[in-house]
């Protein structure tokens, strides 16, 4: 079987379980079979099938897995959206339709992402760029400056792309690097400092992401730049104390950011003694409780919990952006929240396998790097929603509500299956290249002839 | 490169399995607690999805009922308390703001069916949401006697079946509408503490009525008997000041019954003094002061009775230089609660034996089988048979020609025992009335205990006739 019969086939679970889900939910609202999101479910397949097309011409080798694990996690989101607010789930159809597009251009137009190599720098300024329009151009919403207002009401939020610009900064950067920064070449009171000469640059594209993000007060954001930055310093050199060192840079940088801004201290008091002050600054995270514990092992079922009140507001405020994981888990339980806690596993263990598998340093650094992010930023929101960690306002991968979030994140992992495609099709050659191969045994054949 | 990719992984793992412990501690060890917490959304949700139990009075009526709703495509309850405000402290509500109280609170995992094994059967579909029915003892007939005797004053009456303590009225004045408490609670008056439950948590100057605990230990302690004789100068010397008669009465030779007939202070201070305050406490103790009675109402709506002040020492018994004279006429820095004082009567008319009081008489399923039926027990004894006749003897006297003769039951054929009291204040406007006593006196199903504040009649005259409808009633519902 092919990767991609097997992607094929991976993917028709996908689409059953968003399906029944969404009869589920829609049966709990109606009390009889209701068709309503049957349409917007096949629209969703249609673009999954639609990146699985483009995958089997451009990239035949990538990993099987990946985007049927991404089927589900979006299946999941879909539904429960559609759970919270059928408006809601049909303007995700959307921008899911717009992130497919988005990966399908991925794979056409960088047949080979290598070339990034080439731009290392003008794809870090490009990160410190989009969030300085941020800066100046944003909206202010519930505190943070994330959102640009483009036409129609709609807002995009630049930080998400950034994230990924930051990847493949930092992996050509670092690759270019990494036997420099490898080998310290003086110790400081019995600690490895690397050669400034070579840290410098990539210090400087931090601090300047790390000031923006704090002057737009996107807390969240800069926690997860600068989690990406420290694995993937480990990644490039393998060395445990640089990584150890930095976290304890970040937490003294925590401690002080506690210490200055207001307005996180009110979270970390959230955070800390959320009952304390169960209707102020503890009122989303207790809710948040209140509703995992109500959900209990095996959950209520889907559509069933209490997430939406006889007004139609959510229980938990940013229940569709920040609290997805809260929904889910409250609906289908313990064994729910376990499962998707599962399927981001799943989608990180993949994406490693990806970055082992590749040939080159750049290749491994890019695809260990986005994963990271994409397994850091999943860490950071769903231990924000179960007190794990403070709470930051960063989405939930392929299931918040959100434009930006989809778009980008598809975008992602279209560059993990480009990466992967190019590695294992290492000795496998292309369809353009066994054609000529075709070609020229055909023209053997007739000279021999 | 390959090892630090693999260490990456293995890290960011170990991350979702802490999020995974961290899951699990909510949703599983610590979610009963979580559904506990009051202003949980999602429990009272949850609550409004279960056809919630009735409460019933013991004749038959709803005192509280759910009705079906249908929101979003839901059926929700709400909750209806078709008598409004009769037996309102007792009843008690349930709301979303204001959590729970009296039966509503006590009773609620029956009422909510979420005892023995109905919330697995619920779980697995085996069994409707639905909650028990609880029964009452309270029957609205005596209970609605009171309340009328009571509307418009403040005050207090608890009527109590002796042989059993099953609560037979319990109410408290002003009082509120249950209806009015979950739709609109700021609309409701908060002049006089219409929450508070007098009858269990009011805290009165027991007066006179006292004196009944007084003789109680006076027989028991085997140096009195009803016929000993004392003589009265109308002044009784104590190192806290002189003790005088109500009224300023001299009352010269007298037995111990006239004592009581006329609620004469000298003499039950002399008998204080003689009794010592070992042997007074012991006697309160078996009638229950000292402790909150264990009736089946939320521990913040009732109080316990006895001495309060520096120390909050509630008996006497281990107290020293306290003026026992003082105690065994009901001052003293006393403070009762109108369900002991009626404990004590029913005592009394119970052969001695003080009964637990109890609000519940049964509960049943939807089915009608029965799930709990409440059981008598016996919280102190406080003198044996032989004394207790004596001093029931002793209490139809009191209404027979003394101070409690508006109590009296005679058209209807009841011989009344009792005791009125009467604890002044500095303003005689703002006498405290009571009246305990029990009937019929040969054979008592209803002991009571009247308070009624800021009143400047005698209990024998504000008290006493409210105590008589009452057991009236009771006798009547039989």
């Amino acid at each position: 079987m092919t990767p991609r019969t097997r992607e094929l086939g991976l993917l028709v679970p996908a689409a059953l379980l968003g399906v029944l889900g969404a009869a589920t939910v829609a049966s709990v609202r109606a009390d009889d079979l209701d068709l309503g999101p049957l349409p917007g479910a096949i629209g969703v397949f249609a673009v999954f099938v639609a990146m699985h097309v483009a995958l089997r011409v451009r990239a035949p080798q990538a990993d099987p897995y990946l985007l049927p694990v991404v089927g589900v996690l979006v299946a999941i989101g879909l539904v429960e959206l559609d759970r919270i607010s059928p408006a809601l789930a049909a303007d995700q159809a959307v921008w899911i339709a717009v992130g497919g597009a988005a990966f399908v251009a991925t794979i056409v137009l960088l047949p080979d992402h290598r070339v990034l190599e080439r731009y290392t720098y003008l794809i870090g300024l490009a990160g410190v760029g989009l969030l300085l329009i941020t800066m100046i151009f944003g909206t202010r919403i519930n505190g943070a400056k994330l959102w640009i207002q483009i036409g129609g009401g709609q807002t995009v939020q630049l930080g998400e792309v950034t994230k990924i610009l930051a990847v493949v900064f930092l992996a050509a950067y670092l690759r270019d690097k990494r036997e420099l920064l490898a080998i310290p070449t003086r110790r400081r009171l019995g600690v490895p400092v690397p050669p400034m000469a070579a840290l410098g640059p990539v210090l400087l594209f931090l601090v300047a992401c790390l000031a923006l993000v704090g002057l737009l007060n996107d807390f969240g954001t800069a926690l997860l730049l600068v989690g990406v930055f420290l694995a993937m310093i480990y990644l490039a050199t393998g060395r445990v104390a640089y990584t150890v060192i930095g976290i304890g840079v970040v937490l003294v940088g925590c401690l002080a950011v506690y210490a200055a801004v207001p307005r996180i201290q009110t979270r970390v008091d959230g955070w800390l003694q959320p009952f304390d002050d169960p209707q102020g600054q503890g009122y989303q995270l207790v809710q948040s409780l209140y509703a995992l514990g109500e959900g209990g092992v095996f959950g209520p079922g889907l559509g069933k919990a209490f997430l939406v009140t006889d007004d139609g507001g959510t229980v938990i405020p940013f229940l569709q952006t920040d609290f997805m994981f809260s929904a889910v888990a409250s609906e289908l339980g313990y064994i729910g929240g376990v499962g998707l806690l599962l399927g981001f596993l799943l989608l990180i263990q993949r994406g490693f396998i990806i970055a082992a598998q590749a040939n080159d340093g750049f290749s491994k650094l890019l695809a260990g790097g986005l994963t990271a992010a994409i397994g850091l930023q999943a860490i950071l929101i769903i231990g924000g929603v179960t007190r794990l960690l403070p709470l930051t306002g960063v989405t939930l991968p392929f299931l918040s509500y959100g434009g930006s979030s989809v778009v980008t994140n598809f975008v992602l992992v279209a560059l993990l299956l480009v990466i992967s495609n190019r590695s294992r099709a290492g000795h496998v050659p292309s369809r353009r290249e066994r054609r000529r191969m075709e070609r020229e045994a055909a023209e053997r054949e007739a000279v021999a002839a | 490169m390959n090892r630090s990719i693999r260490r990456l992984y293995l890290t960011l793992a170990a991350g979702f399995g802490l999020l995974m412990l961290m899951l699990g501690w909510w949703q599983v060890v610590a979610a009963d607690d979580l559904r506990d917490r009051t202003g949980n959304l999602q429990t009272q949700q949850q609550e409004r999805l279960i056809d919630r139990g009735r409460i019933l009075s013991a004749d038959g009526k709803a005192l509280a009922r759910s009705r079906p709703r249908r929101v979003q495509g839901q059926q929700v309850y709400e909750r209806r308390y078709p008598q409004g405000a009769l037996a309102a402290h007792v009843v008690g509500y349930t709301s979303d703001e204001r959590g729970k109280t009296g039966v509503e609170d006590f009773y609620n995992r029956y009422l909510s069916g979420s005892f023995g094994t109905e919330p697995l059967l619920q779980r697995l579909n085996l069994r409707e949401k639905r909650g028990a029915d609880v029964q009452l003892s309270i029957d609205t007939r005596v209970q609605g006697v009171a309340e009328e005797h009571l509307a418009g004053r403040r005050g207090a009456v608890v009527a109590l079946d002796p042989s059993t303590g099953q609560v037979l009225a319990m109410a408290s004045a002003p009082t509120f509408n249950l209806q009015t408490a979950i739709t609109d609670f700021p609309s409701i008056p908060t002049e006089g503490g219409p929450f508070l439950n007098r009858a269990t948590a009011g805290a009165y100057a027991p007066g006179s009525t006292f004196k009944v605990v007084t003789a109680t230990a006076a027989l028991e302690s085997g140096r009195f008997t009803a016929g000993s004789t004392f003589r009265d100068t109308g002044r009784y010397s104590t190192p806290g000041g002189d003790i005088r008669n109500f009224g300023g009465n001299v009352f010269g030779t007298h037995t111990l019954t006239t004592a009581l007939t006329n609620s004469i202070n000298t003499t039950f201070a002399s008998i204080g003094d003689d009794l010592g305050a070992a042997r007074l406490g012991e006697t309160m103790e078996a009638y229950g002061f000292g402790e909150r009675p264990p009736i089946d109402l939320p521990d913040d709506q009732v109080r316990s009775s006895g001495r309060r002040g520096p120390g909050d020492r509630l008996l006497p018994n281990d107290e020293q230089g306290i003026d026992v004279a003082r105690v065994a006429i009901g001052q003293e820095r006393l403070l009762v609660t109108p369900l002991q004082m009626a404990m004590v009567a029913a005592g009394v008319a119970n052969g001695g034996t003080v009964m637990a009081p109890q609000l519940m008489r049964r509960i049943l399923d939807r089915g009608g089988s029965e799930v709990r039926r409440a059981t008598p027990r016996p919280v102190g004894e406080a003198m044996d048979a032989a004394t207790a006749a004596e001093l029931a003897a002793m209490m139809e006297n009191v209404v027979r020609e003394g101070t409690g003769t508006a109590a009296a039951l005679s058209s209807a054929g009841v011989t009344v025992a009792g005791k009125t009291g009467t604890a002044e204040s500095d303003d005689p406007n703002r006498n405290q009335a009571w009246f305990i006593g029990f009937a019929p006196a040969e054979d008592p199903v209803v002991a009571v205990a009247v308070v009624i504040e800021d009143t400047s009649e005698t209990g024998g005259i504000a008290a006493a006739p409210v105590a008589a409808d009452v057991m009236r009633a009771a006798i009547e519902a039989r």
